[in-house]
């Protein structure tokens, strides 16, 4: 629980604050170089991002070709294939998380901005940021190896054989609530009290769950649980297939983000019932 | 961000950027900590290449397609060896264990010239070294096999091979960047939160989604002591790709960093400011 410090006066005051919410416009950010750096931080990491992951793909479905030279369980297989997914999640949330808060993900921008974490300038900059970054890093591979790409379905996230688009949407949401969650408890400052303001590698959690809904969700969609990831091989590969699907690796994920994003801020958080709090005379309560 | 400590009304961070080390510190060679620091990284560099390669060849050695580690279980010693070296040595000698990485963090003026040619020399001997002991242990499994060595994979061209060194070793380096950062560790209230973690886990991943194409270099150490030692023409060949495309790597990290992450050219200008510690 939170520990609790004997204030003046005899009230109880918690040993951290939650920060006010951020303004929906906040034109002087426009003038810094932090929010620009923050930009390019995003646009690189999703950059890295989609090359390793995508690339990972491609060399995996080349290796376990056996009509083409591959053999069985040659690549490293679709463990390896969530792996890259949540490991490059891990070290850019890393690198980037003291520039940019480390997105990496539509999502969490759009669930971070409901929680008035981010204002809607920075939000909008973000996502754009995320999907040209998206595109060029599957470009990169796509240049690496043309004919590999096409053939092997350019690692776009599409509906399997054998699922419906409900299944689909149901599953984008669910896994996108369980990043978003995550990313939401990594960076609550109660969670941060709770740890005596010492860090403990937050990114650590937040990769792992990108990792542990791979496992789960590769075989209904591929996983797209990131908009911009979708959105980057869609452009890429082109086809009619990836395109038809396209609308669920968006509204699934953006309907995950905000459930995970209500449930934190209202069930775990109880900022509504918060706000009646005026009452009390301590400001700190 | 970091945290600002008021002073009498002016704004200091707790953290203060190292000055860049003197291109030629010869006072550096007088001290034990130096030739320790050496002796750190050819040792590190020999374990690391002794653990990778035999578990390279161990896969290989396999008696069905799917009797050894896998590739993912390759990428895991690979990555899984850099996190174990790395906590161990970062001490000592900063735990660099690769060339591309000693020169990345050169060109940020984070160590100084003599000490990052003989990091190169020490991490190119052990790996020597290292792939030595693995031919000493299995000779001709380790002949046969393909002695572990990096070559451009049937199928990619030189420039792809030389793309995916590029941008390996730049997330790689990259990583060493961020976890080595003074602005970071004042975040983290100057705390270690396990910083070589990352750091194996970026060489995982690089691993994961380039062995397909090079058998993934991206440290030309690694790369050279396999070619010394299993010495074969197509190893020699495709050999400059491993290191002009990790040091091309490590030069774009450093200067993404540096330029436009720390934006140190733009504080450059700020000696106009009254507090030096700005």
């Amino acid at each position: 629980m939170a520990k609790d410090v004997e204030g003046p006066d005899g009230f109880q005051t918690r040993d951290y604050e939650d920060p006010p919410p951020t303004p929906f416009f906040d034109a002087e950010e426009l003038t810094k170089w932090s929010l620009y750096r923050a930009v390019i931080a995003e646009f690189v990491a999703t950059l890295l991002f989609l090359y390793v992951t995508v690339l990972t793909v491609i060399g995996y479905k080349i290796q376990s070709d056996t009509k083409a030279g591959g053999v069985d369980c040659g690549g490293v297989g679709i463990l390896g294939i969530a792996w890259a997914f949540g490991g490059m999640i891990f070290i850019l949330v890393y690198c980037t998380a003291g520039i940019s808060g480390g997105h990496i993900n539509p999502a969490v921008t759009f669930g971070l901005f409901l929680a008035r974490k981010v204002s809607l300038i920075r939000a909008v900059l973000y996502m754009v940021a995320q999907c040209l970054g998206a595109i060029c890093g599957v470009g990169f591979v796509k240049a690496f190896q043309s004919s590999h790409y096409v053939n092997y379905g350019g690692g776009a996230n599409f509906l399997a054989d054998g699922y419906n688009t409900g299944t689909g949407l149901a599953a984008e949401i669910i896994g996108t609530f369980v990043l978003v969650y995550t990313v939401f408890s990594a960076t609550d400052p109660k969670r941060n009290a709770r740890d005596s303001h010492v860090p403990v590698l937050a990114p650590l959690p937040i990769g792992f769950a990108v990792f542990m809904v791979h496992l789960a969700t590769i075989p209904i969609t591929g996983t797209g649980i990131n908009p911009a990831r979708s959105f980057g091989a869609a452009v890429i590969f082109n086809k009619s297939k990836p395109w038809d699907d396209h609308w669920i690796f968006w509204v699934g994920p953006f309907i995950g983000a905000t459930i995970a994003a209500f449930y934190h801020q209202f069930v775990l958080r109880a900022s509504g019932s918060k706000s009646l709090g005026s009452f009390r005379s301590a400001a700190n309560v | 961000m970091s945290k600002e400590v008021s002073e009498e009304g002016r704004h200091g961070k707790d953290y203060v950027d190292p000055p860049p080390a003197p291109l030629l510190d010869m006072a550096e060679l007088k001290l034990w900590s130096f030739y320790r620091a050496i002796i750190a990284e050819f040792i590190a560099t020999l374990l690391f290449l002794y653990v990778t390669v035999a578990t390279v060849i161990g896969h290989k050695n396999q008696t069905g397609p799917c009797g050894g580690v896998g590739l993912l279980g390759i990428a895991w010693a690979f990555g899984g060896m850099i996190f174990v070296l790395v906590y161990c040595t970062a001490g000592i000698s900063g735990g660099h264990i690769n060339p591309a990485v000693t020169f990345g963090l050169f060109l940020a003026r984070k160590v100084s010239l003599p000490r990052a040619v003989a990091y190169m020399v020490a991490q190119c001997l052990g790996a020597i070294c290292g792939v030595g002991l693995v031919k000493a242990f299995m000779m001709t499994p380790y002949k046969r096999l393909g002695g572990g060595a990096n070559t451009v994979a049937d199928g990619y061209s030189t420039g792809t091979a030389l793309g995916a060194e590029i941008i390996g070793t730049f997330v790689l380096v990259y990583t060493v960047f961020s976890a080595t950062d003074p602005k970071r560790s004042a975040r983290d209230s100057h705390v270690p939160v396990l910083a070589p973690l990352p750091i194996g886990f970026a060489v995982f991943m690089v691993h994961l989604a380039t062995i397909p194409i090079t058998g993934t270099g991206i440290n030309p150490a690694r790369s050279f002591g396999a070619a010394v030692i299993y010495n074969n023409e197509k190893a020699w060949d495709d050999h400059w790709i491993f290191w002009v495309g990790p040091f091309v790597g490590a030069l774009a990290a450093a200067a993404y960093h540096q330029y436009i992450l720390r934006a140190a050219a733009i504080k450059a200008l700020a000696s106009f400011r009254s507090n030096p510690t700005n």
